[in-house]
Formats: structure tokens, sequence, C-alpha cells
């Protein structure tokens, strides 16, 4: 049984290092130029090769997504770009036009994945790409379990696919709806999430179809917790979370409560035991609902969402540990939502147990004993005897709200 | 010069255009997005000799069809066909290990976007490029100049714009207990109307426009293709005439023709650059 990399998105450095920390074995991040976040913040090339020292010193993996569909003008800064990401000695890069492909096995040596983009989802499709240079594919979102096996099975090929994180509603790569609707372009990274919006439906006779709330192409997100064990008997080599534009404390929690739930089977197989606490960490943590989707051959009304865009704004993560006084069993925090003395909270880490905790003093920077925390970015000191870590996160205590 | 085919939608579209087109892209049933012929359809086929036929597998080929797909590929090489269509890489590998006599057309309706992926492919055994419908008439322009590959051009008829393998109108009509039985459906957003279609393939949703391209249709295109679907039928025997008779003198004349049959035409993207990074 071969222990899958469980890999994690990064938006930027601080949250590659929180991703890290709390037990990636690898990150993908977006770099200056090609890649399906084109509005987000991503990384320049200094930062990526901070980031992929940050991640070689603990032995961990850098992954940067090359993965639109090109242009002509995006071709003639594709060469320089692919050698400029070689030098920043980068892991993989994460490709769907095979004009990347191409430019990146005739000019560089860098490792080739093939994303998901390309919608790959049976065995011939892979090993076309095996023999043409591709160390791995990320598999198309729709595969079921007995897909994966197969295709694992007849292909011996290194697979990684999504355990966690928000659908596509249509075969990726296949779905251009941006681009009609808003003319921004869905295979270079401007996808305005069409799928998200409400249409009113009509029959043939364009009569209106309604039910009680509008027609969306809307599906509920994924979420693969209850099947990790499965996963790692079928020989899948990576375990994705999606989500490059989420915030720290998601990517914290996610991460480390998959890193629980892998290594937990890993380490003691025949006893294993699904433990529900982390499907309602998860589930906190998350602001629609998830089911494993595509995995069980389920993907009829239960996989949609009706809800509209009614996204709940999680209000869970009150703040950072940015340094903990071993003498003086004093915590630095970095308030991220409005917490009071008196509050119970949960902090939690990558290097040890959660620590449940009453807020009983609050000292603003100044010493000045302080009643709540309202400012965001505001830094506070809060004695707490348990030893805890700098990253580590403060967090509302859940089983009282669940 | 191009030569005209188009996307039929029924035997008797092919019986009523035989005489005006250079060929036909028949979708087969269940291995094609959007398309109700049956393989046995294709024998009325053997009677056109004289036209480039090709047979569109464009669906995404789930690990469960590989060996349908594989049956349907060896079965194509009794039919008098010119090539297969297709998106899934899988058909190509599969191809690749058979000696079929027919060409294979790559048609990743949103992926062939510049000249050095038509390349790739075209070094992969691929004699034929559908080229994307997202870029412009100018990217095209260049990449039929500078590849080795021949190419397909959409230049008529409602684009592709999503596919998927859920069931996303029956999903909504079963879970709100809705009864509808239409072979297509309609979704509203501002005033523009798109096509949307729930098959056994999944899901597909087309342009609320109907893209009129006769005005680059002078360029050499090698494939010029005119797709009839949810077009009235007289109408688009108008417009193929229209694509076999344009010349320099009267091509505007077509094109302002052609806007005014239809209460929604434009020029997709043929004019008009997508953008992806938004207010930097």
């Amino acid at each position: 049984m071969k222990k899958p990399e469980l890999l994690a998105p990064a938006g930027d450095l601080e949250r590659l290092k929180i991703a890290l920390i709390y037990g990636a074995d690898a990150v993908y991040i977006g770099g200056p130029l090609l890649n399906l976040r084109a509005n987000a913040i991503n990384f320049s090339l200094d930062e990526i090769k901070e980031g992929v020292e940050f991640a070689h010193k603990l032995n961990k993996k850098v992954y940067v997504t090359v993965n639109i569909m090109l242009h002509k003008d995006e071709i003639k800064v594709l060469k320089n770009y692919l050698k400029e990401l070689e030098k920043c000695h980068v892991d993989a890069i994460i490709v769907s036009d095979p004009s990347v492909i191409d430019c990146a096995l005739k000019y560089t040596n860098l490792e080739i994945h093939l994303s998901t983009q390309t919608s790959t989802i049976n065995s011939e499709a892979v090993l076309f790409w095996k023999n043409k240079g591709i160390s791995r594919v990320v598999l198309g979102r729709e595969c079921e379990k007995k897909d994966i096996e197969s295709i694992i099975n007849k292909t011996g090929m290194e697979i990684e696919t999504f355990i966690h994180g928000a659908m596509c509603a249509g075969y990726s790569g296949r779905c251009v709806m941006s681009n009609f609707l808003t003319n921004r372009d869905a295979n270079r990274g401007g996808c305005s999430q069409i799928c998200r919006w409400n249409f009113n439906l009509y029959n043939e006779d364009k009569q209106e179809i309604k039910g009680d709330m509008p027609f969306t192409f809307c599906s509920k997100d994924l979420s693969m917790y209850k099947y990790i064990p499965d996963m790692i008997e079928m020989g899948i080599s990576s375990f994705k979370i999606e989500g490059r534009m989420r915030s720290i404390y998601y990517i914290a929690t996610v991460v480390s409560t998959y890193r629980h739930i892998i290594d937990e089977y890993i380490n003691n197989k025949d006893n294993y035991e699904y433990n529900k606490e982390y499907e309602e960490i998860l589930n906190r943590v998350a602001n629609r609902d998830s089911i494993p989707q595509f995995f069980n051959g389920v993907y009829d009304y239960n996989a949609s969402y009706y809800n509209g865009r009614m996204e709940v704004s999680n209000q869970d993560f009150l703040g950072i540990i940015i340094n903990y006084d071993e003498k003086n069993r004093l915590a630095t925090i970095e308030e991220r939502n409005y917490f009071k003395k008196g509050d119970i909270v949960e902090i939690f880490g990558p290097n040890h147990d959660t620590i449940t905790h009453k807020i009983d003093k609050i000292y603003d920077e100044d010493n000045n004993m302080i009643d709540v925390v309202r400012h965001p970015k505001q830094v506070v000191k809060i004695p707490i005897n348990n030893s805890i870590e700098k990253y580590d996160m403060m967090r509302i205590k859940s089983i009282d709200k669940a | 010069m191009s030569k005209l085919i188009t996307i039929p939608s029924s035997i008797d579209e092919v019986n009523e255009t035989k005489t005006l087109v250079d060929g036909y892209i028949i979708g087969i049933k269940d291995m094609c997005v959007n398309s109700n012929f049956n393989i046995e359809d294709l024998s009325i086929l053997n009677e056109f000799s004289d036209k480039d036929i090709f047979i569109n597998l464009n669906k995404n080929i789930l690990e469960s069809e590989i060996d349908k797909v594989r049956e349907i590929l060896i079965d194509l090489n009794n039919y008098n066909i010119k090539g297969v269509l297709f998106y899934d890489i899988g058909i190509l590998n599969i191809y690749n290990k058979l000696n079929l006599k027919y060409d294979l057309i790559i048609s990743q309706e949103h992926a062939l976007t510049n000249t050095a992926t038509v390349n790739y492919w075209c070094a992969n055994g691929i004699k034929c490029a559908y080229l994307s419908s997202d870029i412009t008439i100018n990217e095209v322009s260049e990449i039929k100049k500078s590849s080795d590959c021949k190419v397909m051009v959409n230049l008529f008829g409602y684009l592709p714009m999503f596919v998927s393998r859920r069931h996303i109108v029956k999903n909504y009509l079963d879970y709100f207990k809705l009864d509808d039985n239409s072979s297509i459906n309609y979704i509203e957003k501002e005033g523009a109307i798109y096509p949307i279609i729930d098959n056994n393939v999944g899901t597909q949703v087309y342009s609320g426009n109907i893209l009129n391209g006769i005005k680059y249709s002078l360029i050499n295109l090698d494939y010029i293709v005119l797709n009839s679907f949810n077009i009235d039928l007289d109408k688009f025997i108008d417009v193929i005439k229209m694509f076999i008779s344009v010349n320099e003198k009267n091509i505007l004349e077509y094109d302002d023709k052609i806007n005014n049959m239809f209460p929604n035409v434009d020029y997709g993207f043929l004019e008009r650059k997508t953008i992806y990074k938004v207010g930097k």
C-alpha cells in the first residue's frame, strides 16, 4: 500500500506555507502567467522561488499550473516562461494545452502533469499521454470508483484525483458559458461561474417551467472524507484539494483534517474507524453542501444545489497565532473575527491535538486589558497554559455550535 | 476553395440538401453530444460517393465505453467515410492501434485555439482540426496559413458552449417534481435565450445567437461548417444557397440578408476577442 500525496492549493506565499505546515505533501500554485486563475493574486517568479525553497526544505513539492488554452499572444511568451519556471526548480507543471507539453519537452526538463481541464476519464486517453511524456494525469471529476480502478490497473500511470472542493457543472474545458455571457474566457482563467447563476427554464414550446427555486447548473461541492481508505487501497497517487482562492483558515482546516484521516488509516489500517468529528469540522469550514459526487455513480438531483448563491460566510476563524511565549505562557494572536473575554475557543495546529480554552484575559499590544477584539488583524495577547505554536489557529468551539 | 459541409439534424434534411453541399458531419446517437442518427442510418451515405462524409463521435468517452468505441471505429471502416471527428483523446489512442482507412479529425471545440496546438495534433497523425469557435477570424486565418493540418471552421449556426455528463434539466424537473418531455428546452437570462438539450449523453447548452460568418466564407478554410441545429429547414437551405453563391460582389448583401432572416444573429467571436483578466 502506497501512501498517497496530499496536494493542497495555495493562492499566495502565506497560504503555501500554511498548507505545507499543516500537512500537505505538495502544493499547486499559479505563476504570473498562463494559469486558470487570471484574477487571483498569483505568485511572482521570486515568490515561486521562495515557495519552492520553503517546500524543499521540508522535503515537499511545488507544482505550477500552466493550464490555460493558449491563444497566439500567449504562445509568444511560453518558452521563456517555462524556462523561468525550470530555473525556480518547481517540481512539475500542470498543463492542459498540448502546445505547452510540446514546448516543455523540447526546451526544458520540467516534469509534466496533465490537468483535469482535459477531462481525461478513460485508460486509452491516459495511455496516450503516458507515451507522450506526461508523468501524471489528473483525472476528470466525472470518473466513478470503478473507472479509476480500471484506469490505474490498465495504465500503471501516476493518477491524481480531487478529494475536496468545488465542482464544475460541466466537463472541465468544455464549458465556455462565461465566454458567451460575459466575454470572459473560461479556458484562460476568466471563468465568471455562470453555472452558479439562476436562469428561467422553458419547454420546447417556450412555456416557462417553474420550480420553487430558479433553474441553475450549480452542483454541490465534493468531499471524499468517508472514502479516503478506499482511495488509498485503489492506488491513487495524489489526493487533490480544490481552492486556490480559499483562505488560510480553510486550507489549514481541510489539509489538517485530511492529513489526519490519511495517516490514521495508513498507520493503523486494521483498526481504522471513521471519525465523525472530522466530517463536522469539514462541514463547518465549508460554505456549501458537499457529497462524493461521481465517485459512487450518483449524479442525480442530489448532486445539484438549488439554494441560489446563499453561501454562508464562515465566522469560525477567530485568529492566527503569530507567537507563543513559552516562559510566560502568552499567545500573541492576530484577529480574523470578533471574539471576547469568556468565549470558549479551540486552538488547532499541525503538531498537537486540538486544545479547548476559555478566554479569561485579553491584552492589547500595549498590555492594557481589554474585553473584546473586534478589529480585523488586531494583534492581542492571551494567556494560554497549553503549549501552542506559531501558525496555530484559533476558532469557535465547534461542538457547542454543531 | 473551401468545401461546404453541414451538420444535419435528420435524414430528411440530408435528402433535401444533398444536391447543395460537399459533405456532412453525421453524429452517432449516444456517441455524439447532440445527434439522433443511428449507425444503421449510415447505409444511406453509400449513395454519396462524391461527398466528404464525416462521422461525429465527440462525446467524452467513459472507461466503460472503451470496448464499444473500438467496435464502432472498426465498424465505420465498412462505410464510405472521409473521417471521424472526436473530442476524447482515448479515441486517438484506439485508432492508432487499428489499421483504418479513414482519417481522424480533432474536434475539441474550445481547445484548438493556436497553431502550435493544431500542429501538435498534426504531428500525432491527425489530418484535420475543427477549430475552436471562440477565436477571432484573424486567429483562424493564421492557424490555416501556418499549420500543416486542414481546418474546419463553423461559419453558421448555434455554437456549443457547455457539455456535461450531468442531466441538469432532468435533475431540476425531478427535484421540484415537474413534468416535461421536451426534446429541447431553453434557458433565459436577461432576455437572451439559450437552447439546452438533456439527452442520454448528458446536458449541452448552445449560444443564444446564431453565428453568421458568411462574410468570412471566401477565405480558404478547407471546410466551412454550417449547423442546422434548431434552425428552420427552409431558412437553412436559403443560407446554404447563399454560402454556395457568395462572391466578392454580393458578400455584404448576403451578410445583411442572413442578419435579417433571424432575430438573433451575431458574428460570435470572429470579430471579438475574449478577455480573461478583469480590472488589472
